[in-house]
């Protein structure tokens, strides 16, 4: 939250993405993440430049976790602080949503039964 | 008399570094496999020399895109060992 801090932005907008007990494949009760760290890197701060163009955004912040992380525990955390609270919103929602299709992480779901990776979408 | 060979008979090999991940990396059993092919080649030749090698992942086939230097890339790029290539199976983040 600090690193959200500014005097000049009236609103601070937080995305959690939380591991849930069902996935695709059925019960889950954790999930492994992998990534490809320097490609994920780049493509998350392209993510975040095309955010501060699109809108007047104070401060962004991206974390995604990796590796095994357990039901109801954060798989990633985005925080967006600007002046109002549209901008705010809709750079959150503008970011989450590439995260999920433009950077290089796997998610394999774990039960007790079975693993799985999760069906997931080709880069362009 | 040894037969001469004209250099252009000498076919240059290129050793290239392949990493996987995920799926791929599992199906193979290594996160980086080594690949020697002619020099000059195309990402699409590398990727069939790669299916030939290890043919398990042949079911996979159009379902993973690669990458050259962080950068997912067309089939008729040339690349070469000073690259760092990679294939990247469907992304399932967030």
């Amino acid at each position: 939250m600090l690193e959200l801090e500014d005097n000049s932005a009236g609103a601070l907008s937080v995305f959690i993405g939380n591991v849930r007990n069902r996935g695709r494949s059925g019960n889950v009760s954790e999930i492994y993440y992998e990534s490809y760290s320097k490609m994920a890197e780049q493509k998350m701060r392209e993510i975040e430049n095309e955010a501060q163009t699109k809108w007047e955004i104070k401060k962004l912040v991206v974390f995604h976790r990796i590796g095994n992380i357990k039901v109801g525990e954060a798989s990633i955390i985005i925080g967006v602080s600007s002046e109002h609270r549209n901008e705010a919103f809709e750079a959150c929602k503008y970011v989450i949503n590439n995260v999920k299709t433009r950077v290089p992480i796997w998610k394999k779901e774990i039960s007790n039964e079975s693993q799985k990776w999760a069906e997931g979408i080709l880069l362009e | 008399m040894d037969k001469l060979k004209l250099k252009s008979d000498i076919q240059d090999n290129d050793k290239i570094k392949v990493k996987l991940f995920a799926i791929l990396r599992e199906r193979v059993g290594e996160s980086e496999i080594t690949i020697t092919v002619p020099t000059g080649i195309t990402v699409n030749y590398l990727n069939s020399e790669i299916l030939k090698k290890y043919p398990q992942l042949k079911s996979l086939n159009n379902k993973f895109v690669t990458s050259v230097n962080w950068k997912v890339t067309a089939g008729d790029t040339i690349i070469s060992s000073k690259d760092e290539i990679a294939l990247l199976p469907p992304v399932s983040g967030g």
